[in-house]
């Protein structure tokens, strides 16, 4: 059978059964509907967990020492100079980047104007020396590197903590809000080897000294400071605490594919993998897939009575025309042409209903984003969008509405094949 | 035109019972010929129809229409036979009926290789009928006449050499049923080979040969003037 033949008689057909048709589309575009969104929302959610919450940099392999030296007894388990070059040499490893923790307490005790407002306050600090091509991109002020004894210190704050100040300490304790620009050049008094924790309480004198922040960065400390790594070694040695082994060693990998065979090298060297946020942001991400997975589902049981219902009204407008289809057997209609004009029929009803589905799913993620911004109060992390919709999503509704006519349409299609002309057509 | 040997049908009834239709039916038409077929209700006319015309395949025997043997066509082969080899002329018309009177009439041309000029063709059959200034009507507007006329031209369309009619007369007031009676015999004498199931007297009168359907055997109750095949048995 022609297109065009087939195509003029599946509007004809649709034309008389117009109100059915519309019904069976609304079906569909429900079912296609409830679906698109649900998975826009799911992966837009899962995408801002990824990428806001828990940003983690699919090459980077956070290397540290084990928590209970087994290693140490076979010779490894540390994160000396040597050690971290052949944490350098791993093949796959394109920069490896020490790190080293200041291991004696600190506090900040700030009793001064900030940004307007009077504040006054005390807290325990950590800080952490990185080497400062790991951060590189984010540092706003100078050069991210130690000037020495009785100069500032240039610190990195981390953009989450940024985040969660803005949206809850800030509104809470009625301070200004902040952004990394603003904070760029702020002075504030560290004082080292000093703690308010008794049990942490440190031995020998403690050393005032000066924090600047220079910018915020993704990979910054989230509950401290991040300092250049020799300012953290001249500390530590100052105050005559380790200084030769680092707390931890961030590889990056040449490629992403490359970093199970680096973590098995790392491993092997008897070393420690660091991977809590990665495991947070995994086990969060699951929560929105399982979450998304249900919702999904119910779509799909939506589309499924949808299909039924095709199914029905099919049915009930094949056995309404069993003379007409007798009619066109007897000009010349194959059987194998009036199951094609049924599953046609069909096919129209479904790609206008996913059509409709997915075009309304979509204004309607619009529509939910518009009041998010409008009525929701500012929450950390808040996106712009709630919803993702990369092309197959929105493709696959259209596809999906096409799929569940069709089935529905594939008993009724085979009975109107089945039509006995000659039982229909005599008298 | 048409070879039929020893043809038997069976129904299964409701209860499932075997009645046999048509028992042992032989029938040989020429080209070219009219013949009518009477018969009293259910005797099996429209069965045997349904039969030679290729919409019922459920049979015992040999059937052949048109130089084609029917048994063993597949379901393509089949349609493709009722396109272009048969055309059917029903007792209720069978228009489509939102569908308007040229329209109608191009409903073969969906299921065929469509001639470039089907359109026009189309309105010429229908011109053809009597029905040119009426060719855009729907069947509800149109006389019960003028149906049957967009009906044979609907018949006419694949330019079948056999036309296929059952009781075309039924549902026509005697006027009417003259005017397409007429139709009939004109298409007959352009050389159409004309097989009508008719109650009618004044169609069977027309018809070269009138054969009569009873108790499932057909009998010749008015042997043609110019048979040219040996006939029925
Ligand atoms: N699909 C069927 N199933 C069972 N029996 C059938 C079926 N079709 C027809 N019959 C029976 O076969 C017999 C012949 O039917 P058919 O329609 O051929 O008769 P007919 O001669 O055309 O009658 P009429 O003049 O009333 O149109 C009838 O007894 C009818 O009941
Ligand atoms: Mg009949």
């Amino acid at each position: 059978m022609r297109l065009d033949a087939l195509a003029r008689l599946v509007r004809l057909s649709l034309a008389r059964e117009r109100k059915g048709a519309f019904f069976s589309s609304f079906g569909v575009a429900m079912g296609v509907g409830a679906l698109v969104f649900f998975v826009g929302l799911g992966l837009g959610v899962g995408a801002v967990i990824r990428e806001k919450i828990f940003p983690t940099d699919a090459r980077l392999v956070d290397v540290v020492p084990p928590a209970v030296s087994l290693g140490s007894l076979l010779g490894g388990g540390t994160l000396d100079a040597p050690t971290v070059e052949r944490l350098r040499a791993l093949p796959g490893v394109e920069a490896a980047y020490r790190k080293m923790n200041v291991r004696v307490p600190a506090v900040t005790r700030y009793d001064g104007v900030f940004f307007g407002t009077r504040l006054r306050m005390g807290m325990e600090v950590l800080a952490l020396g990185v080497e400062p091509a790991l951060v590189r991109g984010d540092v706003q002020l100078g050069e991210f590197q130690d000037a020495g004894e009785g100069q500032p210190i240039p610190a990195l704050v981390s953009t989450r903590l940024l985040e969660l100040y803005n949206k809850t300490f800030a509104p809470a304790r009625k301070l200004p809000q902040l952004s990394a620009n603003m904070l760029v050049g702020f002075g504030f008094p560290v004082e080292f080897n000093r703690s308010y924790v008794a049990a942490a309480s440190a031995s020998g004198p403690s050393r005032p000294g000066q924090a600047q922040v220079v910018g915020a960065s993704d990979r910054a400390l989230l509950a401290g400071i991040t300092i250049p790594l020799d300012a953290a070694v001249r500390l530590n040695r100052a105050f005559g605490v380790d200084a030769e082994n680092y707390s931890g060693v961030t590889l990056v990998a040449t490629d992403p594919s490359q970093v199970p065979v680096i973590v098995a090298a790392v491993k092997g060297m008897g070393l420690e993998i660091d991977d809590q946020e990665r495991r947070m942001a995994e086990n969060s991400g699951a929560a929105v897939a399982l979450t998304t997975s249900a919702l999904a589902l119910l779509s799909l049981l939506i589309c499924l009575l949808a299909a039924v219902n095709i199914a029905h009204a099919l049915s009930a407008s094949v056995r309404a025309r069993a003379r007409e289809i007798g009619v066109m057997q007897a000009v010349g209609a194959s059987r194998a042409d009036i199951r094609a004009i049924v599953l046609a029929e069909a096919a129209v009803v479904g790609l206008a209903g996913g059509a409709a589905g997915t075009t309304a799913a979509l204004l309607l993620s619009l529509g939910v984003n518009r009041l998010a911004a409008g009525y929701l109060p500012d929450f950390p992390f808040k996106p712009d969008s709630f919803f993702s919709f990369p092309w197959p999503v929105v493709v696959g509704g259209v596809v999906l509405g096409l799929v569940a006519a069709l089935a529905g349409a594939y008993f009724p299609s085979r009975r109107a094949a089945a039509t006995d002309p000659a039982r229909t057509l005599a008298g | 035109m048409i070879q039929a040997r020893d043809v038997v049908k069976t129904y299964v009834d409701g209860d499932g019972t075997q009645v046999r239709v048509l028992d042992g039916v032989s029938l040989d038409v020429a080209e070219g010929e009219f013949v009518a077929v009477v018969g009293s209700s259910g005797s099996g006319k429209s069965t045997l129809l349904h039969l030679l015309g290729g919409l019922d395949v459920d049979y015992r025997g040999d059937l052949r229409v048109g130089g084609v043997t029917l048994r063993g066509l597949g379901d393509k082969a089949l349609a493709r036979f009722r396109n272009t080899h048969v055309g059917f002329v029903f007792q209720s018309f069978h228009l489509i009926p939102n569908l308007s009177a040229v329209e109608n009439v191009l409903l073969p041309s969906h299921f065929g290789a469509a001639p470039p000029d089907a359109r026009a063709r189309a309105e010429a059959l229908l011109e053809r009928v009597g029905l040119g200034t009426k060719k855009d009507r729907a069947p509800v507007r149109l006389s019960g006449g003028e149906r049957q006329r967009v009906a044979i031209a609907r018949a006419l369309f694949g330019k079948p050499r056999l036309l296929l009619c059952d009781e075309p007369t039924g549902n026509l007031d005697a006027a009417t049923g003259t005017g397409v009676i007429a139709l009939f015999q004109e298409l007959h004498r352009e050389g159409l080979t004309v097989l009508c199931v008719t109650h009618e007297e004044r169609m069977s009168a027309v018809a070269g040969r009138v054969l009569r359907l009873k108790d499932g055997q057909l009998v010749e109750e008015r042997a043609g003037l110019q048979v040219a095949t040996g006939g029925s048995t």
